[in-house]
């Protein structure tokens, strides 16, 4: 049985109660929506680590590509915000799908390479190509969106924007994390051998899941550049993606709003401690220690423990199958999963 | 930090308004904002990578607060704010700022964080003043509400290239290491129209990426190309570690070196004397510029915080003051009157007689050429360099690409 906390109306009606919730307890309506936006990104993330064990290094190309495909459309071509959007997304599908390809054509440490060094190649195309993206400068002068000919200038009405589409692709995440197709990325995650052995084009489905993932990305780097009015080089570097990686781990992976949770505690935190201590990025260090060696399901598991406390119900330690986690990302495969990947035997499943 | 705290209090309710999303709120917040203390925001890179230029920096901005101490009646405060070296983080912290009723402020000491600054300030009549060195802040990219203090690079090549052509007749090979970003090359291009002009051979040009900290191979290449002057075109860490590679291979002995924009006092302690001894900088101040502002600053900041201002202390100084003086110039904090206030003011500065230029909102000041003296002949610890050069070159505001909206 599904567990109260991770059945779907449940974790919509989370992720609705935090979009509420964010403009009563926030002084910066910029923030709240930098939140939101950062959610769906760690969310798009997530579906990679933890729904299908890929670590990747690759998503910060994708949000800057957002960027600038919004900054360029809105700048240079003047086309409506809606298309440029819709462009992203498109334009993130098409790319990640591309570096999906490429990348899952090897595993662990040199999937990850893999991604490392397509970060790198987009981020010095980038840099390069100084005309069109304004280099280290950034591309400037990124307008808000206008809806029934208001911009949407004031912050929080651009929060109400950006919270309406977050909540439209976080419902849209959820489907596809319970369909058929997500229930087989869970199941290539915990023993990719077995899934390639029933029949199942494990590779099709990575790429998939990488399209879909980078396109919501994308999606949120659009978002982000008309928020901030600028396309900076930093959103295309490889630091994005790791911040990414840290968010999504912060949160845990065990369920899309753990990503909104990652992204909330790691903004918050940051906007705090930096206000506290120059070296502050020092403190998120240890807090991703602690998180790594006490806390492997993030503060998504902090809840649970909380919830089982007061229910008296025995809090979930091991992940259900149905419940992604990581456990054996590409990165660190399960000794027992390489026997099988190697004979094409299935090994048993560890749980 | 007690001031970002203090800034916190007066605009909680501000704040907690704003948060609720009533339109009403904005009303209120104006209201709050005149009552309350006059906030100068300070976005200053205090945490990352460039934490130690946000903290001098922040200082000298609490230093001209400390000293006007009450503007228009109100006591002034400074609020920092933690751009984190990034233009994502300082474009969302200054909006947040301004929506909180900050309207003026002075900081971004790098072009990325400084270019979105400038435009989120545009957007709410505020007013951003700032020592960032991209051209385009007072050029393609120059709008009302944005002010520079720093030379941009065309005279700062102007006041080191062209003097030492004229000191050095015999040195005709030039060689340049450039950052191959818009920085770089804004200070490129300028040198090169330099040497076109006084029939200097330019024998090469290493570019390297903005994440270099290896220069072995461009020193190298300008030992090969033999040339008399190695014109050093990069900033911050890297010019610091270009020149002591290029000390360690030996090239002080074979070519004069120059450094066209060098950090400033920070970067003369952090090389050492003995490293810097006959090596050329550019500047854009120094602490031992001999004018009025400059001297009384020198010896108060000596005597308070028992240190000497260094170029970042000193440029948020200057440009936190400009803020205020011009406030009660105006009589009003309000964007608007400020800008009115600032365009074409000429006043004495910390470089002696300057001027903010009303067409593109530059500040016409001096910029200057150092040149790194033997430990033996220093006077203190502080006395790395001797000003041999100093004066005011600047384009018209029409050539520089500005076209003000």
């Amino acid at each position: 049985m599904v567990p109260l906390l991770d059945r779907p109306l449940v974790q919509f009606g989370l992720a609705l109660a935090a979009v509420l919730v964010l403009p009563l307890v926030m002084r910066s309506g910029t923030l709240a929506s930098e939140i939101l936006i950062y959610g769906l990104a760690v969310a798009a993330c997530n579906l990679l680590l933890g729904y299908t064990g890929l670590l990747s290094f690759g998503q910060g190309i994708f949000f800057g590509l957002g960027s600038y495909v919004a900054g360029l459309g809105l700048v240079r071509a003047g086309l409506p915000a809606p298309v440029m959007l819709l462009l992203s997304l498109a334009l993130g599908a098409l790319v990640a799908a591309a570096v999906g390809w490429v990348s899952i054509r090897r595993q662990g440490v040199y999937f990850v390479m893999l991604t490392l060094a397509f970060s790198q190649m987009f981020y010095f195309l980038a840099y390069t190509f100084s005309g069109l993206t304004g280099g280290d400068n950034g591309l400037l002068d990124i307008p808000r969106p206008r809806l029934a000919g208001t911009v949407l200038a004031d912050p929080w009405t651009y929060y109400a924007f950006v919270a309406v589409l977050f909540l439209g692709l976080f419902a849209a995440l959820q489907r596809v994390a319970l369909s058929t197709f997500g229930r087989t990325l869970l199941a290539i995650r915990d023993n990719e051998g077995r899934a390639g052995a029933i029949g199942y084009p494990v590779r099709a489905f990575k790429v998939a899941a990488f399209a879909i993932s980078g396109a919501v990305t994308a999606f949120a780097g659009a978002l982000h550049a008309m928020l901030i009015g600028v396309a900076p080089l930093s959103n295309i570097d490889y630091h994005t993606s790791e911040t990414l990686l840290i968010m999504t781990i912060i949160g845990g992976s065990a369920n899309l709003f753990a990503s909104l949770l990652g992204a909330g505690a790691y903004l918050l935190a940051a906007d705090a401690l930096s206000a506290i201590w120059p070296r502050w990025l020092l403190l998120l260090g240890l807090l991703l220690i602690v998180i790594t060696l006490f806390l492997q399901r993030g503060l998504w598991g902090l809840i649970e423990h909380a919830v089982a406390l007061v229910t008296r119900a025995p809090p979930v330690d091991d992940p259900a199958p149905d419940r992604p986690v990581v456990t054996a990302p590409e990165v660190a495969p399960a000794p027992e999963a390489l026997p099988g990947a190697e004979t094409g035997r299935a090994p048993e499943v560890a749980r | 930090m007690r001031d970002r705290r203090a800034f916190l209090k007066t605009s909680l309710t501000a704040a907690a308004l704003g948060a609720s999303g009533l339109p009403v709120s904005g009303v209120l917040r104006g209201a709050h904002a005149a009552e309350g203390p006059l906030v100068i925001g300070a976005p200053l890179p205090i945490s990352g990578a460039f934490a130690a230029n946000g903290k001098y920096a922040s200082l000298g901005a609490a230093f001209a607060a400390q000293e006007a101490g009450k503007v228009l009646g109100r006591t002034v405060t400074v609020a920092d704010i933690d751009t984190e070296g990034k233009p994502a983080p300082a474009a969302r912290k200054v909006q947040e700022a301004m929506a909180q009723g900050t309207r003026l402020f002075a900081g971004g000491i790098l072009s990325s964080e400084a270019l979105v600054m400038g435009k989120e300030a545009a957007k709410s009549d505020g007013v951003f003043i700032t020592t960032a060195g991209a051209d385009e802040i007072t050029g393609s990219d120059c709008n009302r509400s944005t002010f520079r203090w720093t030379v941009p690079t065309f005279g700062a090549i102007a006041q080191t290239v062209r003097p030492l052509i004229a000191q050095m007749p015999n040195a005709k090979r030039w060689y340049t290491i450039t950052p191959q970003y818009v920085f770089g090359e804004g200070l490129l291009s300028a040198a090169k129209a330099v040497f076109q002009e006084k029939g200097i051979e330019h024998v090469g040009n290493s570019y390297h990426s903005l994440a270099e900290k290896e220069f072995s191979g461009y020193l190298t290449n300008a030992i090969a190309a033999k040339p008399d002057v190695l014109l050093l075109l990069n900033f911050g860490s890297q010019s610091s570690d270009a020149l002591r590679q290029a000390v360690s291979f030996g090239l002080k002995k074979r070519m004069t070196i120059v450094l066209a924009w060098a950090s400033g006092l920070e970067q003369f302690e952090a090389l050492g004397a003995d490293l810097c001894e006959g090596v050329y900088f550019g500047a854009q101040y120094w602490h031992g510029i001999d004018s009025p502002l400059n001297k009384a600053l020198v010896a108060k900041v000596r005597e308070t915080a028992r240190m000497t201002p260094n170029y970042s202390f000193a440029g948020s100084y200057q440009i936190t003051k400009l803020l205020l003086d011009a406030a009660a110039k105006a009589g009003s904090a309000d964007g608007p009157a400020v800008i009115k206030a600032l365009e074409g003011m000429r006043y004495a500065g910390l470089t002696g007689e300057e001027e903010i230029r009303a067409a593109d909102h530059q500040v016409i000041k001096d910029y200057y050429l150092l040149k790194g003296k033997a430990k033996s002949a220093m006077k203190d610890k502080d006395d790395f360099a001797d000003v041999i050069q100093s004066g005011k070159s600047f384009l018209s505001p029409e050539a520089a690409g500005c076209k003000m909206a």
